[in-house]
């Protein structure tokens, strides 16, 4: 099962490369994942579980709460990095609708696993997160969608809702406030763009799961029509320690722009893969070597995938560069995503990991847009070819040009998402693909397979299936 | 795989799991909200979502049972009857594809039950598939079976669960070895042989009593003094825009009710001939 061994999450304490103070962190979100219990109500609440909530419902203005979140920097872990709070405070407002608090727990993003541990080994502490967002943003009915694949983690997060609610912390009149909370757990089935927000909306509405072209954004006009908060149930989760601790102590970490702390998982060829929480900002080599151990068996490093599939490569020497924290990342072409970082060595053929990454999104790729239902088809075709020693020349033209046009065209982001990974591959490792470039250009191979099966135009005429077995000249006399 | 010997059409689910909709029911905004919850009741229920499942769901949730199809269709995890009994789901993507775990885990799901990705064996007990990303990417190769999450599931560890769930159906490796496998593939009708739509008879042929379904209960089949436009196919217009009821028409001048080209010696202007 999941919870077999865990890599301890390090408690090594990061030396922070900004010139800010170096403050000493430790394990926030995991501190008690290797627990044994860690999931029940007991567990959480003799570390002080819903003491936070208890203190703030029907106590603290809401307001209140939205602004300390504001002041914290926090910035959403699902993968756009969007300010948390600000994104509560464009929540429409005095429309009479209900507002929704939609958590996406569906962690589509390949490379990504940090929401499975919070889930199975933690998940009292999203609840108590679910219960200050709903009260901050004035929700009485909160989804927490999570993806088909965990199966513990839907169990032990439904038993943790069911324990809240016999506790009354969920439920009518929660704490004994005047306010309610429903909060309903969501399975997926498989589907990688339910990750996308209103993707995720349309599958809790009871559809496919087609993304909605935005604006108007879920904040406005999401879940059933109503505005709807989405947040990840990393964010969600350190909301909590957020209200608890205060603003000033979740930015005593992270940089200036990127302040706290964020969940990696580290996969790929090192020594100790697995789920590492740090503070934004330290060096990826001090991920892959401090945290992960350094490379299998004295490997080369090749490249980084540093935030989930989707995200742009680095080459080795841009990993030295790079910094944990969404500018460095975008300052490189990259981004930091949900922290999903794989490590590729130099074992690794670069072609068959686009062609594995072009397949990836081929059959996830929902079907509405054109540009990325086919974009996402010939980029597998044509990385397929790569694949197979069999790329023509112009290919890698044919590639480039294709992710240039599916980039920006769609209602969702998964043609850029698709897009990107090929581009950067084109840009850093053109080599590898120009070395399985054949000598035929695949126009002239077409061509002549043209010739060979069509028969041309003059041979159709001589055999009188032609245009002149149409002509009928002796209507036109009649008229 | 047992088919159940009922012709009678079910438009529920058992007792237990009724109750466990109508929570949804009352929990969802609305029934079709609940779809999703509704399905995997559907698939604990009949083991898998066959087209009777699909119907009860579509009854339940108030939706087409297109509807049903187009979701079932688009989520890969729900279980189709064309999958086996013991669904094996082995992640294919970049990071399980690694260093061939992937093929690994393939190789000897292959070896133990002769089944490749695509295929199912013989008897429908096993079926083997390549899925994207099943996020624990941090163990590989990860594999989901019977609603079952394994990582690191090479060597040993997947030798021992083939093993166990060979032994819980009493077949050998050797059986599959001897016997090939079957292609898995979607298109095929899944209904069983036991299935029937109402008005088919036993043996799956539609009857063919001669009933018009447009008519309503007690009246006789369609003859020739039922008022139709096939019935009066010439009717004659007494002015442009008003048929030969007095009321005001729809219809371009010069065509009757039914579309057809109306007698021109009422119209001088359109029975003017061409050429």
């Amino acid at each position: 099962m999941a919870d077999a061994q865990t890599p301890a999450a390090a408690p090594t304490p990061a030396p922070a490369p900004e010139p800010k103070p170096k403050v000493p962190f430790s394990p926030i979100l995991l501190k008690h994942i290797n627990e044994p219990d860690s999931h029940t109500l007991a567990h959480y609440a003799a570390r002080g579980g819903y003491e936070t909530a208890k203190a703030h419902i029907g106590i603290t203005v809401p307001g209140d709460l939205i602004k300390l979140v504001d002041d914290s920097g926090l910035r959403g872990r699902g993968g756009a990095g969007f300010p948390t709070g600000k994104k509560w405070s464009f929540l429409a407002k005095g429309t009479g609708k209900p507002i929704y608090l939609a958590v996406n727990g569906d962690e589509s993003e390949p490379g990504t696993f940090k929401d499975r541990y919070i889930l199975e080994r933690d998940p009292h502490q999203l609840v108590e997160g679910v219960i200050l967002t709903c009260y901050a943003i004035g929700s009485k009915h909160a989804f927490i969608y999570l993806r088909g694949e965990f199966i513990l983690g839907y169990q032990r997060l439904e038993a943790a809702v069911q324990e809240a609610k016999a506790k009354g912390y969920v439920g009518k009149k929660i704490f004994g406030k005047d306010a309610d909370l429903t909060i309903t757990v969501v399975r997926g089935a498989g589907a990688y763009i339910c990750g996308e927000e209103t993707g995720m909306l349309s599958s809790i509405e009871g559809g496919r799961g087609y993304p909605k072209i935005k604006p108007p954004f879920p904040a406005v006009s999401g879940l059933f029509g109503c505005p709807t908060i989405v947040n990840n149930v990393e964010t969600i989760s350190a909301v909590v320690h957020i209200v608890k601790n205060g603003p000033a102590w979740h930015k005593q970490w992270g940089t200036e722009k990127s302040p706290g702390f964020k969940i990696f998982c580290l996969s790929g060829a090192v020594k100790k893969p697995g789920i590492y929480e740090v503070p934004l900002g330290i060096t990826m080599r001090e991920m892959i070597e401090v945290h992960g151990g350094g490379l299998k068996d004295g490997r080369k490093l090749k490249a980084v995938i540093p935030g989930g599939l989707s995200a742009p490569v680095l080459t080795a020497e841009m990993v030295d560069k790079c910094t944990l924290d969404y500018e460095s990342l975008a300052s490189l072409g990259s981004m930091l995503g949900s922290g999903g970082i794989t490590v590729l060595d130099e074992e690794v053929d670069m072609i068959s990991a686009i062609y594995n990454t072009m397949r990836f999104y081929h059959h996830e790729s929902c079907g509405q847009c054109t540009p990325c239902r086919e974009g996402t088809g010939w980029l597998e075709k044509v990385a397929h070819r790569f694949h197979h020693n069999d790329g023509h020349q112009g290919d890698v033209e044919l590639l480039g040009d294709i992710a240039k046009n599916m980039r920006g065209r769609t209602i969702c982001v998964l043609a850029d998402a698709a897009a990107m990974p090929m581009q950067s591959y084109l840009q850093h490792f053109k080599k590898d693909f120009e070395a399985k470039v054949k000598e035929t250009a695949f126009v002239e191979k077409q061509r002549t397979y043209r010739d060979e099966i069509t028969p041309t135009a003059k041979s159709i005429t001589a055999t009188g299936a032609g245009p002149s077995a149409l002509d009928v000249g002796s209507n036109q006399g009649s008229r | 795989m047992s088919p159940q010997s009922t012709t009678a059409h079910r438009t529920e689910f058992s007792p237990e799991r009724m109750a466990k909709f109508h929570e949804y029911a009352e929990e969802y905004p609305n029934k079709r909200s609940a779809l999703m919850m509704v399905l995997r009741l559907a698939e604990e229920e009949f083991g898998s979502i066959t087209d009777e499942a699909m119907e009860i769901v579509a009854g339940l949730c108030n939706v087409s049972v297109a509807h049903v199809q187009g979701m079932v269709t688009f989520y890969t995890h729900f279980k189709r009857p064309f999958h086996g009994k013991h669904r094996f789901m082995v992640c294919a993507t970049l990071m399980c594809a690694l260093e061939k775990n992937t093929d690994a885990a393939l190789d000897q799901i292959k070896a133990r039950l002769g089944i490749a990705p695509g295929q199912r064996t013989h008897d429908g007990l096993f079926s083997c598939e390549k899925v994207e990303c099943l996020a624990d990417c941090d163990k590989p190769p990860v594999v989901q079976c019977d609603n079952e999450h394994f990582c690191s599931m090479k060597g040993a560890v997947l030798d021992q669960y083939l093993d166990k769930l060979l032994k819980e159906e009493g077949k050998s490796a050797a059986e599959y070895k001897a016997k090939s496998p079957v292609d898995m593939d979607p298109r095929v009708p899944t209904l069983p042989a036991h299935y029937n739509f109402p008005g088919e008879t036993e043996t799956g042929a539609r009857k063919t009593e001669n009933k018009d379904p447009y008519l309503k209960a007690g009246e006789g089949a369609l003859t020739t003094n039922v008022p139709g436009p096939l019935a009066t196919p010439f009717t004659v217009p007494v002015a442009d825009g008003v048929n030969a009821k007095g009321a005001p028409s729809n219809n371009r001048p010069g065509h009757d009710s039914a579309g057809n080209f109306s007698n021109p010696a009422s119209n001088g202007k359109h029975g003017a001939k061409h050429g």
